[in-house]
């Protein structure tokens, strides 16, 4: 296989593990993970093409360091705020956060 | 003559503020700074509205020192021009409102922060820049969400928020790595020039990049099925964050869906229009029906502005074929930032007197808040669209839009809808005004507040009796655009 198309199907991979740990897990954490796991996923899509087009340029590249600074960012506050949801709860189960409800 | 760089003097502006807030902390000390902050954000805020103005009336030529990251236009102005209105409004409410927060420098900070980049967003034309504006707008908007540390309802929104709104960066980033990956720059502009010319078999592709792009703006946008999170948000907020959250964040994500859109449509017209009309039924639908049932007035009128929302995108859906669309949507978006503001405005002012958000502690609220009454009303009959008030006359010009662009089922749709949202609106103006409040003691309405109330209302009259100046320039900025691309 070329190796655009193998970057390609591993950054669809991640997409896809992401997407099922946002669907089937319950811990805010581990939501926390998957959706950090989607944002790598679009940033290994970006170095794989930026570094593989006809004609190759250095924006793919640029654009990857700015996801990982606010991806950081981005976990940084959700930390947080998780944080804060169990000292409140004693608990981060998303599916016990009932409270609001109509 | 000297040319007006808005996104520079903004940037500026707005960033300086913000970073000098909280710094102020120790030089005054918190309790001095507690107050100090909200008149130096408003007065911010005000200069920002200034600069707009003067930009939005064409006074000074407009131009950009980095044409290719922002887009000195008119398009970007009428944006920015809503959401810095908005964020004043909600501003001057959190006078009140906020007094007894001991971070009350922080929630300004953070408020001068999201509207940083909502203005960014409105102006920026490169996938990266609508990226970090993007991450600038959604970052404080969870911690504002949240800023109730104690409160448990206010946490859990902040978690919901958070996990949604990290989802929607997320899966946006994807959408654009592909737009990248075709056409090998971020650029909008060339983006489109080398969308032109692609290849058939990379068509579904692009298909793909643009369903990702759809669900990372769809939940900002709150249109169904990216929806869930928003009631929750919405109620468990600070009512002032809420009305922030639904007036202003909803709008920047609509200009930057726009931009992008613009752009993708080209490549595969017909296909985008379609879906985008059919969610955009099914969102006003879902909203209107929802909103019905509702026992929280919070809560109501998140729905009511995911139903909103759903008129909104018929701009979107007759985007390629029309002018009148954009204006339309660009109109409303004036138009429902206001009305929303408005009624969010007066549940937070209830909520702060009585610290109740149920529709029936509105019984005869007239009698007791009558001014907070009064705007209720005004904002609810503008949400529906009864004719003198200035939402008749943007929902006429977007359900004209898509009669003209084909779409006849959609504006019929539109008009069923604004039939059943009657219903639920015109249920808490009947509790208002006809209904014995249990208490008839009446409450002082604080005078920020209540001077709030009173000049949103004034400007949702006014603009309903006299609509020409706002359309005018809502479709001089449309066409604009159109004829940029």
């Amino acid at each position: 296989m070329e190796p655009l198309s193998s970057y390609f199907l591993l950054s669809l991979v991640l997409l896809a593990i992401g997407i099922y740990g946002l669907i089937a897990k319950r811990n805010a954490i581990r939501l926390l993970f998957a959706v950090e796991i989607i944002i790598n996923s679009a940033t290994i899509n970006f170095v794989a093409f930026s570094r593989y087009l006809q004609e190759p340029v250095i924006t793919g590249q640029t654009f990857s360091l700015f996801a990982i600074a606010l991806a950081a960012t981005e976990a940084a506050v959700g930390l947080a705020i998780i944080v804060q949801a169990f000292r409140l709860n004693k608990d981060i189960d998303v599916l016990e956060l009932k409270r609001l409800k109509g | 003559m000297a040319k007006l760089d808005i996104p520079l003097i903004l940037i500026g502006a707005l960033a300086s503020a913000a970073l000098l807030i909280p710094a102020l902390d120790v030089g005054l000390g918190k309790a001095r700074n507690a107050k100090f902050s909200g008149y130096f954000t408003l007065l911010i805020l005000a200069f920002a509205l200034l600069i707009l103005t003067i930009g939005g009336l064409g006074l000074v030529p407009l131009d950009s020192s980095v044409p290719n990251l922002v887009q000195n236009d008119l398009l970007g102005v009428f944006f920015s021009f809503v959401v810095i209105l908005v964020a004043l409004l909600v501003t001057v409410t959190s006078f009140d409102y906020m007094k007894d927060n001991p971070n009350v420098s922080i929630y300004y900070s953070l408020l001068l922060f999201t509207s940083l980049g909502m203005v960014v967003l409105s102006f920026a034309v490169d996938l990266l820049m609508i990226f970090v504006a993007w991450e600038l707008m959604s970052l404080p908007t969870f911690i504002l969400a949240g800023f109730k540390k104690g409160d448990k309802l206010s946490n859990e929104a902040a978690v919901k928020y958070f996990i949604l709104g990290a989802l929607s960066s997320g899966v946006l980033l994807y959408g654009m790595s592909i737009i990248f990956g075709l056409s090998g720059s971020t650029n909008l502009n060339v983006v489109l020039n080398s969308l032109t010319n692609i290849s058939p078999n990379m068509i579904p592709l692009a298909g793909f990049g643009a369903v990702m792009l759809i669900a990372g703006f769809g939940l900002k946008l709150s249109i169904v099925p990216f929806h869930m999170w928003i009631p929750d948000a919405y109620e468990g907020a600070p009512t002032t964050v809420s009305a922030l959250l639904s007036a202003a964040t909803k709008k920047a994500g609509f200009v930057a869906a726009i931009r992008v859109f613009a752009v993708l449509f080209p490549l595969l017209r017909f296909d985008l229009s379609m879906s985008l009309a059919i969610i955009a039924l099914a969102t006003m639908t879902l909203g209107n029906l929802s909103a019905l049932t509702q026992k929280s007035i919070t809560r109501m009128l998140a729905y009511s502005s995911i139903a909103q929302g759903g008129y909104l995108l018929i701009g979107l859906v007759v985007l390629p074929t029309s002018t009148l669309g954009l204006s339309g949507l660009l109109y409303h978006s004036l138009n429902h930032a206001l009305l929303q503001a408005t009624a969010f405005i007066a549940a937070a002012v209830v909520r702060y007197k009585t610290s109740k958000t149920s529709i029936s502690s509105y019984n005869g609220l007239a009698r007791v808040m009558p001014i907070t009454a009064f705007s209720l009303m005004i904002a609810l009959l503008g949400l529906v669209g009864i004719p003198p008030l200035n939402g008749f006359w943007s929902k006429l010009v977007l359900f004209t839009a898509a009669a003209d662009g084909g779409f006849a089922w959609l504006a019929l749709g539109g008009l069923v809808n604004t039939a059943i949202s009657l219903g639920y609106y015109g249920i808490i103006v009947k509790r208002m005004y006809m209904d014995e409040p249990a208490e008839k003691v009446s409450i002082k309405e604080p005078f920020a507040m209540a001077a709030v109330l009173l000049i949103t209302s004034a400007i949702i009259i006014l603009t309903g009796i006299f609509p020409g100046p706002v359309f005018e320039f809502a479709s001089r900025a449309s066409t604009q655009f159109l004829s940029g691309i």
